[in-house]
């Protein structure tokens, strides 16, 4: 019998390792369109919608087929002695991916809304691009943009199905929560499902109620 | 050597539509008005002489140091131009205070101590009381005043005014206007000055270019303004 918190501390593992990677990813190509026009916008917004927009079967088939051990990333890693597929890293890869978007499409809005006067501003006064997006864009925009961190993170502890496909269920390696979950309510044991239940539930309400304080009461006057 | 040389086309489209303006103009000292109604092109012109705009053709210079040249390929990036810039609107960081706003530019070590230069500022253009303020609590010639001291406090070479007193009432505009008259006569900066009231222009201006359908159509002295009032 495997340990009942195991599936805890490996979702949270798996979702803070998902966001490590996400965050600086998703902020970057937040900021990356909405400071820009570019012709490829669009393009861009449709690929990283995408793990959104498709069932999240389909999107840890994709995974398979890349890090699997005869796909194109896969392939070389397991050159070097590396696997990922049915492993914790698999797991955090499938959060990874689905809690892009999520955090892309809340930051991007909150960064387009800090005003272009602002940005220039930064810049007249001799910050170098990087300060200007440290001082001016982040500071403007850091209620979306941790809005979005912890709608990412509950997304990517929630994320079942790209994982099942990619990282499998593995007893006391890859069963995340949401797994457990699943796994628990097919052997007929609600109970065991019910924990599991609770505290997604809990950190889903949580996330809610920081969000929602978190957004502006009122338009702030601009000075 | 003159403090601003320029000669440039520049464009922006949004919506389909497009504007351009053809600029010709140069400031040897003083403040230079930029004088002509609303949609004529003067926004434009500062904000390609800043660096938020490319020019199509052209260059442009300030102080002898070329800030862009179209046939060169050359362009100084915005943060290297040294132009304190005063918008219309928008105009202070809402998400710090008055000193921080006005420090905002300075290097870290001047940010946590200030230098005496700085908070002399604060006393020269009236704003010491309101040194713990948030933006949003302030009036608008108050924002103004904290807009101007942050230009002011990392010694540019140019002062680029985009109608500073537009959203400011008319007494509080008169007392800014004298206020921005005498610091500009002290310190001597030399300054690019819109606006489409004449009696600011008259009020701040040492010379004038005229804006007109986005193109520079004339270039002196005020009196010039005496025909276009």
């Amino acid at each position: 019998m495997t340990d009942p918190f195991f599936p805890v501390w490996l979702s949270l593992g798996v979702a803070l390792l998902a966001l490590v990677v996400t965050a600086p990813l998703g902020i970057g190509l937040a900021w990356f369109q909405a400071s820009r026009q570019h012709r490829f916008r669009g393009l861009i917004d449709g690929l990283v919608l995408m793990p959104m927009v498709l069932p999240p079967s389909v999107v840890g088939l994709f995974l398979v087929w890349i890090f699997g051990r005869r796909g194109v990333v896969g392939h070389a890693l397991e050159s070097v002695g590396v696997r990922l597929v049915f492993t914790p890293w698999a797991a955090a890869i499938a959060s990874g991916v689905v809690a892009l978007p999520v955090l892309v499409k809340a930051a991007q809005p909150a960064m387009e809304a800090v005003p272009q006067e602002l940005i220039l501003i930064g810049r007249t006064l001799g910050l170098p691009p990087h300060e200007v997006f440290l001082r001016v864009v982040l500071r403007g925009a850091w209620r979306g943009i941790v809005t979005g961190l912890m709608l990412a993170f509950v997304r990517a502890i929630g994320e079942f199905g790209a994982t099942l496909m990619f990282a499998g269920n593995i007893p006391g390696r890859t069963n995340t929560m949401p797994i457990e979950i699943w796994s628990a309510y097919q052997g007929g044991e609600e109970s065991r499902a019910f924990r599991y239940v609770l505290v997604l539930t809990a950190l889903g309400v949580m996330t809610v109620f920081v969000s929602a304080r978190l957004a502006p009461s009122k338009p702030r006057r601009l000075g | 050597m003159k403090a601003v040389e320029a000669r440039f086309r520049a464009s922006v489209s949004s919506g389909g539509s497009a504007f351009s303006v053809e600029v010709e103009l140069e400031l040897e000292r003083g403040v230079l008005v930029l004088f002509g109604p609303s949609g004529s092109g003067k926004t434009l012109c500062l904000q390609t002489l800043v660096g938020s705009i490319d020019a199509d053709e052209g260059q442009a210079s300030i102080c002898g140091q070329s800030v862009f040249d179209v046939a060169r390929g050359s362009k100084l990036a915005t943060h290297l131009r040294r132009i304190g810039y005063v918008p219309q609107h928008h105009s202070l960081f809402p998400f710090c205070d008055v000193t921080a706003n006005v420090v905002f530019g300075l290097p870290r070590a001047q940010r946590q101590r200030i230098p005496a230069e700085i908070n002399a500022l604060f006393e020269e253009l009236g704003i010491d009381h309101l040194r713990g303020s948030m933006p949003e609590s302030l009036s608008g010639g108050e924002r103004q005043r904290v807009a101007l001291a942050r230009a002011l406090a990392v010694e540019p070479r140019l002062l680029v005014l985009d109608e500073p007193f537009a959203s400011i009432d008319r007494d509080g505009k008169e007392t800014l206007v004298a206020m921005l008259k005498a610091l500009l006569v002290r310190r001597g900066l030399p300054t690019l000055l819109v606006t489409h009231d004449p009696a600011e222009a008259r009020s701040l201006g040492d010379a004038v270019v005229l804006f007109n359908r986005g193109r520079t159509v004339g270039f002196g002295s005020l009196d010039a303004l005496a025909g276009s009032a």
